[in-house]
């Protein structure tokens, strides 16, 4: 069948690749399948471990900027911890070994930078002079190290981050977990759809994504442009999509794509799936307005707001996803959302039971490692 | 004739210890490491002064049984001799093994000779020898051991004399068995036969797979020895027929054979050094500082760098999992990981404590000091290994994050993981991977590799091979001292073995101190 397929055709690779997407042709509705436009305007950066090594620099000079980076990130003692509850040295001079590890084409060589013989040139990803200026960043300014190297690794992935984009945090890693323990017990909503609504960097679509592979499928949304460019990039990195689609195109999947973007504010882009969803899953803003100014530097001066700031008790997206997600998800759908804790968690729940009619059952607290409230959970009846 | 080419053909070896199937002849004693590590420039140091070369290759076999054998049987009158010849063998092997077999044979010869009144026919004595199959012998009854025995002069390379190559590739083989403890290996081949031959055996499958495993790969190590005698007493066999039919042509073609075999035989040896079932494995290196504040800590920082270096050298992906550093300089614990093929057959050699001794940069008052590092090594078992089975509820997962309202308050990469296995209270920790989840994954890796080791340890205390824990390391083991000041000098307290550049030493060049300690430790005559 599939030789007689693949002679018909006499492009073999051709046929190969469009094999596995025919099947799911027989079996998902697709949206439309015209050809969708490839994203414009702002390209994401790249980041610093996959730039090319273009630059070159002796050990030696490559030592000196690691001595002089050491120094000044020893300068800084507790001081940013008793601050704002920053970095302290150790961590600092970690970062500083990552960094390395970033911008070297063989990046153990950090390990035994003071062993190379001095003459030796070494191949960087950027040049010696835009790693003092890199570092100086990290250190005076207080631009946090994920922008630096302009990637977070989060769970077993690396995703791309910049400026304007939220970097994703560790805790956030336990909503792939819960969706994922949720998957080995059922199947169905494992071949269902699922929305990442403020999608950011894409982390938790992309987490969701790889455990979905071939079921199910995730919309991720996002307000910021900026942000879906870096989440595109991100899904294509890991295969996740082939095509790039946004903005107004109804096009949903487009034949192996298992993460579609899609621009707009909360449930406003979801208007065609409504009621169809198996889960959706959010990180929105939580924190209250009248706490950005005393954040920790890294993340009040540098993170964009509009990631951050829930209005006055910080929770005015997060009811709007409470509110919307009755009428977004179908019968024993399931919803996790992260929150600021325990006083947004309670708050959440007592909402959900009581003035969200009765349309949710088994809502929960679920605390992150550190043991803080952090997330909301429940299905629908 | 044609036969004898043709058995000659298929004679050709399946060597199964060849790992490095890519060395070619080079400076024998660096063999395994330089085909290990990727070539370096400026990493092509010459040998040190020591001889990796077995010491039996220079050791005078003494007056053998072999000789007293024949002799005695000689002097024997027939009808008695046979038992008379063997219990000979008995006590005159009570020493060296590996002569029983040697000493049977040349009795049998010399009882059909006593029958016959001659050689026997050609033909007639083959089948017998590979009938019985204990052990190869050429057409005349000349085996391996006997070879050893004869203790024909080892003459360089370059000369072509068949008894010296010979006598060479003999010895080689002598130090093969008894690197992979031949005697050990033979009683546990027939445990595991016996297992197999169980015909319940594989009413549990993971235990049947891995009786099957561990006998496969025991039977391939013999059969690659054995194979290896084959060979070169063949090639013996074809030399005495070339002479006998003058044909020069068939003997510098297998004097050529003996010279390629005797280069190889020089590489399995060292490969032999490695036969262990873990060696293969990668491994965790640990290491610990001793008391005595930050000269101490300094010098577990400088006996990490110095591994750093050496698993550099050598090719091996190192990985920092757990580092604690000193408050002042140096570290107070360290965890590498060590990723390539015989990283913890090599690195085993160095678990114990490492003893410093210099005029301390910490001291004002510029005294010498004495310090001790505590190293641990911890193989990584492969995917065919049973490995302990470890339940989610017996874990404690700690997390180390600052306090406060985390989420997306908090901007760090501080992602450090701790995981207590509460039955045992072992622990392992991991800080350095950029995600919470790899510094989950990495310290459980950590803990499974030491929840594996304790399990191994405790099963096979008989087993003097297995590696201790670092709390297990007294500090008492000392395995090697590193003088600085007020002479320079590296000694391996178990060997002997010492150079006096410490600088080279600390940057990596451990070879030697490795390759003389394996080499020792399994050099010993009971290991045959």
């Amino acid at each position: 069948m599939r030789l007689s397929f693949t002679i018909g055709h006499g492009v073999p690779k051709f046929s190969l690749f469009l094999r596995p997407t025919l099947s799911r042709h027989l079996h998902r509705p697709i949206y439309s399948s015209s050809t969708l436009p490839s994203p414009t305007s702002q390209n994401p950066q790249t980041p610093l471990f996959l730039r090319p090594p273009t630059h070159r620099a002796t050990f030696s000079d490559l030592r000196k900027w690691q001595n002089w980076a050491k120094t000044l990130a020893l300068s800084v003692g507790s001081s940013f911890v008793d601050m704002d509850n920053g970095p302290d040295s150790t961590l600092l001079c970690r970062e500083l070994k990552w960094l390395i590890e970033d911008v070297t084409e063989d990046g153990s060589i950090s390990e035994t930078l003071h062993n190379e013989e001095p003459e030796r040139t070494v191949r960087l990803r950027v040049g010696l002079e835009e790693l003092y200026k890199l570092w100086k960043q990290r250190i005076e300014e207080r631009r946090p190290f994920q922008y630096i190297v302009g990637c977070e690794h989060w769970r077993d992935l690396i995703l791309c981050v910049q400026e304007g984009v939220l970097i994703p945090r560790p805790e956030t890693e336990k909503i792939v977990d819960l969706v994922g323990d949720l998957f080995s017990d059922n199947q169905g909503l494992r071949e269902g759809l699922w929305a990442d609504l403020g999608t950011g960097s894409g982390a938790i679509a992309i987490g969701i994504g790889m455990i979905l592979r071939n079921s199910g499928r995730v919309i991720a949304t996002d307000l910021s442009l900026l942000a879906l460019e870096v989440a595109t990039f991100n899904v294509q990195r890991y295969g996740l999509q082939v095509s790039a689609g946004r903005g107004k195109k109804r096009a949903v999947f487009l034949f192996s794509d298992v993460i579609q973007l899609r621009q707009g504010s909360w449930f406003e882009p979801l208007k065609d799936v409504e009621g169809k969803l198996a889960g959706i899953v959010s990180n929105p803003p939580y924190i209250p307005s009248d706490h950005i100014s005393g954040l920790q530097a890294e993340v009040g001066r540098h993170e964009p707001r509009l990631a951050l700031d829930g209005g006055v008790i910080g929770m005015n997206d997060l009811l709007h996803l409470c509110k919307g997600a009755a009428s977004m998800l179908h019968s024993g759908g399931f919803f996790v959302f992260e929150t600021n804790g325990e006083q947004q968690c309670k708050f959440l729940v007592e909402y959900m039971e009581t003035e969200a009619g009765d349309n949710f059952y088994n809502v929960n607290i679920v605390p992150d490692f550190a043991g803080v409230p952090r997330f909301v959970t429940g299905f629908r009846k | 004739m044609s036969s004898l080419i043709s058995r000659k053909r298929s004679g050709t070896i399946f060597w199964v210890l060849s790992q490095n199937s890519g060395i070619t002849a080079q400076s024998v004693p660096f063999l395994p490491f330089s085909s290990l590590s990727e070539p370096q420039p400026g990493d092509q140091q010459p040998s040190r002064s020591f001889d990796f070369t077995n010491p039996v290759q220079n050791h005078t076999v003494p007056e053998s049984a072999f000789l007293t054998t024949s002799l005695e049987t000689s002097k024997t009158p027939s009808g008695c001799h046979c038992y008379h010849t063997l219990s000979s063998c008995f006590s005159g092997s009570g020493s060296k093994h590996g002569v029983l077999s040697s000493g049977h044979s040349v009795s049998r010869i010399n009882i059909s000779g006593s029958e016959h009144g001659g050689r026997l026919p050609f033909s007639l004595f083959r089948r017998f020898s590979t009938a019985t199959a204990i052990e190869p012998s050429t057409s005349d009854g000349l085996t391996v051991s006997g070879i050893i025995a004869h203790d024909w002069t080892i003459l360089d390379e370059s000369e072509n004399d068949w008894k010296s190559h010979a006598a060479a590739i003999a010895q080689s083989i002598h130090v093969i068995k008894k690197r992979l403890q031949w005697k050990k290996m033979m009683v546990r081949l027939d445990v595991l036969s016996a297992e197999l031959n169980k015909p319940d055996l594989w009413n549990d499958p993971v235990h049947a797979g891995k009786v099957s495993r561990e006998h496969g790969s025991l039977m391939g190590k013999m059969k690659g020895v054995k194979a290896f005698e084959q060979e070169l007493l063949e090639h013996i066999d074809m030399i005495k027929l070339a002479r006998e039919e003058n044909d020069p042509e068939l003997e510098s073609e297998s004097l050529k054979a003996l010279l390629k075999m005797r280069r190889k035989s020089k590489e399995k040896e060292l490969e032999a050094l490695l036969s262990g079932e873990q060696d293969p494995c990668s491994c965790y290196i640990e290491v610990q500082a001793g008391a005595g504040g930050t000269e101490s800590m300094d010098w577990a920082a400088m006996v990490m760098q110095m591994y750093k270096l050496w698993a550099q050298r050598h090719g091996y992906k190192i990985t920092v999992v757990d580092e604690m550093s000193g408050e002042i300089a140096g570290i107070k614990r360290a965890t590498i990981k060590v990723d390539g093929e015989y990283a913890f057959g090599y690195a085993k050699a160095e678990v114990g404590v490492h003893r410093l001794v210099r005029i301390s940069p910490f001291d004002s008052n510029k005294r010498r000091h004495t310090s001790f590092a505590a190293v641990a090594v911890i193989p990584i078992l492969g995917d065919g290994s049973t490995r302990v089975q470890i339940n989610e509820s017996d874990l404690r997962i700690e997390r180390f994050r600052a306090g406060g309202a985390g989420g997306q308050h908090v901007n760090t990469t501080e992602s450090a993981v701790r995981i207590v296995h509460i039955p045992t209270g072992v622990t392992a920790t991991c800080q350095n991977e950029r995600s919470q989840h790899q510094n989950k994954a990495s310290a459980m890796a950590v803990l499974q590799s030491r929840l594996d080791q304790l399990e191994m340890a405790r099963q096979a205390q008989m087993n003097a091979q297995h590696t201790q824990s670092l709390t297990d390391i007294t500090w008492g083991s000392q395995i090697r001292s590193y003088v600085l000041h007020p002479y320079r000098m590296v000694k391996d307290l178990r060997t002997s073995y010492e150079v006096s550049d410490p600088d080279s030493v600390l940057e990596g060049d451990l070879d030697g101190f490795i390759m003389s300690h394996l080499s020792a430790s399994l050099d010993k005559d009971d290991n045959l």
